[in-house]
């Protein structure tokens, strides 16, 4: 069983992917700016709980700082509006387009958060094997682990070429012509490697009886709790009901 | 290009790995070197430390007396050419042809050029009459012959050899044994990383042995794989060759091949050495 | 007992042949070295022997392979997991990719088979104590050494119950220590009772460990017999073998030297 070092870890796969759904979701079907908020700090206590917060944040930054951004610049100085705060050459600002910004930049924050919460706190295997302990078919829980963890071996791959074809003279430092002419002797060996590699792996795998319809009794599994149950029903209730409001024009 | 140097070499990875410690090497034009070492022993970073694929953290890397911590890879690769040990992940090229003559052509040379130095390369590596077939029809042992061909193809004064009998039948090491002599004898630098302690004593006039990223060892097979530097040796998880352990059970001194054991079994029971 | 009977084999979209006219019978237990140039067909006869050719790659079959009288012609792929196992030489693409843990890894197999949970824990256990790596058990299978995956491998294999092993080139891209781990594992293997077939160049590796050795020439058996005999066979380097280091050392030092006993003793020491 992979480690859990706390009680948010230890949550059932599923519904920390409820979780996840519902939060990013949320954010958008819940209007103005309480909504959107409350789950960020939702997630960021969440965060806390488990003990990921500064990773989380750091991660979430990175990954929504550059689309947030050119969304501001483009928002505040190009949305319509009455209000206008201040002006840059042609550009006006209005009071409308920062509050625009402002209501993507924390729906931005949502998704970001909840995804990011999920992948820091679920091991991907742990999730599969829970999928598959639901019915889903061993093979496809096979492919989806195999993708994600063969990801390090194709750098590290892609890094072992490069240096084969610079030690023959290929510059991957020079003008944009020479590094044009290097991309089959990167690209060819990098695409012949892994169908190499997958058709010794399917061979391997064969000689696992990994071909053998049926279903499996797993070693381990994450627990599931019944009030976790009832927590995935009422987050997507809740999910489901805040979009129906929100289309209805409740809220 | 008659001289290849590390002054105080120290290599230390992005992730805080130290690989190389103090490595002062000299290689002069036409030696025949090779490295032995276990896994991990530094002699791969050492390696691309030459052709500037890595470069120091401390020290100095000197071809002919010159630093060389500003020339491009692509400027030094027409000086030390290296040949990888996987050469799936090299051949790229459709034919045998192209995939030869790629290394000198991307060097600036003329498509005759290249030609000519490609089947002179296939004729050297004894795949001449395959020059059109294509690489993936050709078994590991020629794919490896032919990953050798392209990088001799670029007539580079120095020549280094990553694990070159590794996955190589009988015939295949024979072939490469030819091979290095072949390019001692036109005066070419050869430099082998192997852990073929055979290959090595038969092939090689220095072995330099690495430990912990040290060299450990540097002198001929003869001084390399006597009994006083077993010791030696086996901190870096080396056994010495099957020749020289039974010259030592014999009472032979060190006879680190077997036609050198040979021939200190000769001379003695012909009386000239003692029993 | 695993029996090929006039067996003929093409790759896929290729029209020559590779093997030609094979016949060969394992019994259970026997330890089984196959030797032979590259590209001999020792591959060729390691993928027929574990129902991958043609079941899994395609090609052209001709002749029988039945185990244990059971005609394998229709059986499933899956089928031959429990009777035969295969190991290559790459370790890397060996190892699922997808366990965390040695144990995960070499639980793997009898979990496919859909065995009970205790079932694969004790045979699991069982595997990993036979090839005395049980102390590797928590490790992450990526982080082990060329030599120690391929150990994984193998009890991987083993903890299939499979009632014969078939290795190619297991020591290949090894380095001499795992070459050495590797070696011995074989040996623990030997006393288990599941029958060996290796091909190998290492002759080295073969000595001391096979009671029968086989060589194959442009696909076709040429020798089978007594590893003794035909390690010592003089033709073996025609072939493009080589014979192990004592009967290449011995036959350079015969004639030489005083003290013929002396020397076959030096050569022989460990």
């Amino acid at each position: 069983m992979p480690p859990t070092p706390s009680s948010y870890h230890r949550l059932n796969p599923l519904t920390k992917a409820v979780v996840a759904t519902a939060g990013s979701l949320g954010a958008f079907a819940a209007g103005g700016y309480i909504g959107p908020i409350a789950i960020d700090l939702a997630m960021a206590l969440l965060a806390l709980r488990a003990g990921v917060l500064c990773q989380l944040g750091r991660a979430s930054l990175l990954l929504t700082l550059p689309i947030a951004i050119s969304v501001v610049l483009v928002s505040v100085f190009t949305r319509a509006g009455t209000t206008v705060l201040f002006v840059i050459g042609p550009f006006d600002a209005t009071a409308e387009g920062v509050d625009f910004a402002a209501q993507t930049l924390v729906r931005l924050f949502a998704i970001s958060l909840s995804i990011g919460l999920f992948v820091m706190t679920t091991n991907p295997r742990a999730f599969v094997f829970d999928l598959e302990r639901r019915g889903v078919s061993p093979r496809i829980a096979f492919v989806a682990v195999a993708t994600i963890e063969a990801v390090p071996g194709l750098v590290e791959r892609a890094g072992v070429i490069g240096e084969s074809q610079r030690a023959r003279g290929l510059d991957t430092e020079g003008s944009a012509r020479a590094r044009l002419r290097g991309i089959l002797p990167l690209v060819g060996p990098m695409i012949i490697g892994a169908l190499t590699d997958v058709e010794e792996r399917s061979l391997a795998l064969e000689s696992r009886a990994f071909s053998r319809p049926g279903r499996r009794h797993l070693l381990w599994a994450m627990p599931d709790r019944s009030w976790e149950r009832w927590l995935r029903w009422l987050l997507s209730v809740g999910l489901v009901a805040t979009a129906a409001a929100r289309l209805a024009g409740w809220i | 290009m008659t001289s290849i140097a590390l002054e105080g070499v120290g290599f230390v990875y992005p992730d805080g790995t130290r690989a190389l410690t103090g490595v002062d090497l000299k290689i002069g034009g036409g030696e025949l070197v090779a490295m032995i070492g276990q896994n991990g022993s530094g002699k791969s970073t050492l390696v691309r430390q030459l052709d500037g694929l890595l470069r120091p953290t401390e020290g100095r890397v000197l071809h002919d007396g010159a630093d060389v911590a500003e020339t491009r890879v692509a400027a030094l690769a027409t000086r030390v050419g290296i040949v990888f040990q996987n050469p799936d992940r090299q051949i790229f090229a459709g034919r045998v042809r192209t995939e030869v003559e790629f290394g000198p052509r991307i060097l600036g040379r003329a498509p005759d050029e290249a030609a000519k130095a490609a089947r002179e390369a296939l004729q050297v590596v004894g795949l001449a009459d395959l020059v059109d077939a294509n690489p993936y029809d050709l078994g590991y042992s020629r794919r490896k012959l032919l990953t050798l061909a392209s990088v001799l193809a670029m007539n580079t004064p120095v020549v280094v050899l990553d694990e070159p009998t590794t996955g190589q039948d009988a015939r295949g090491v024979a072939r490469v044994q030819r091979v290095v002599r072949e390019l001692a004898a036109a005066g070419r630098t050869v430099i082998a990383i192997s852990h073929d302690m055979r290959f090595v004593a038969e092939t090689f006039a220095r072995v330099v042995v690495m430990g912990g990223g040290r060299i450990i060892l540097d002198g001929s097979p003869d001084e390399v794989f006597a009994e006083a530097a077993w010791p030696m040796l086996a901190s870096t998880y080396l056994e010495p060759t099957l020749a020289a352990r039974v010259g030592v059970r014999l009472g032979l001194g060190s006879t680190p091949t077997e036609a050198s054991l040979v021939d200190a079994l000769s001379k003695q029971s012909s009386g000239i050495l003692p029993t | 007992m695993l029996e090929l009977h006039g067996i003929g084999y093409r790759y896929a979209g290729y029209a020559t042949p590779v093997l030609h006219d094979i016949d060969l019978r394992l019994a259970d237990g026997e330890l089984v070295g196959v030797v032979g140039a590259n590209e001999s067909g020792k591959s060729t006869l390691c993928l027929i022997a574990s129902g991958l050719a043609p079941g899994s790659i395609g090609g052209g079959l001709t002749g029988s392979l039945s185990i244990d009288g059971v005609d394998m012609a229709r059986q499933p792929l899956h089928a031959f997991a429990t009777r035969v196992g295969i190991g290559f030489q790459n370790p890397a693409t060996q190892l699922s990719g997808v366990t965390g843990s040695v144990f995960e890894e070499v639980a793997l197999g009898p979990m496919n088979l859909g065995l009970p949970a205790r079932e694969t824990v004790e045979r699991t256990k069982a595997a990993l104590a036979t090839l005395g790596i049980t102390d590797l058990a928590e490790r992450e299978p990526r982080r082990l050494s060329g030599g120690q995956a391929q150990l994984v491998v193998i009890a991987s294999l083993l903890s299939m119950r499979p009632a014969h092993l078939v290795l190619d080139e297991p020591t290949a891209q090894l380095d001499p220590e795992g070459t050495r781990l590797v070696a011995e594992a074989l040996r623990e293997l030997a006393s288990t009772g599941t029958g060996l077939l290796v091909a190998e160049h290492k002759t080295d590796l073969l000595d001391g460990l096979c009671s029968r050795v086989i060589v194959l020439d442009a696909g076709r058996i040429v020798l089978d017999g007594a590893a003794d005999l035909v390690l010592a066979d003089s033709r073996l380097e025609a072939w493009g073998v080589e014979p192990p280091s004592r009967i290449r050392l011995g036959r350079a030092l015969a004639g030489r030297g005083s003290d013929p006993s002396a020397i076959a003793d030096a050569v022989l020491a460990r």
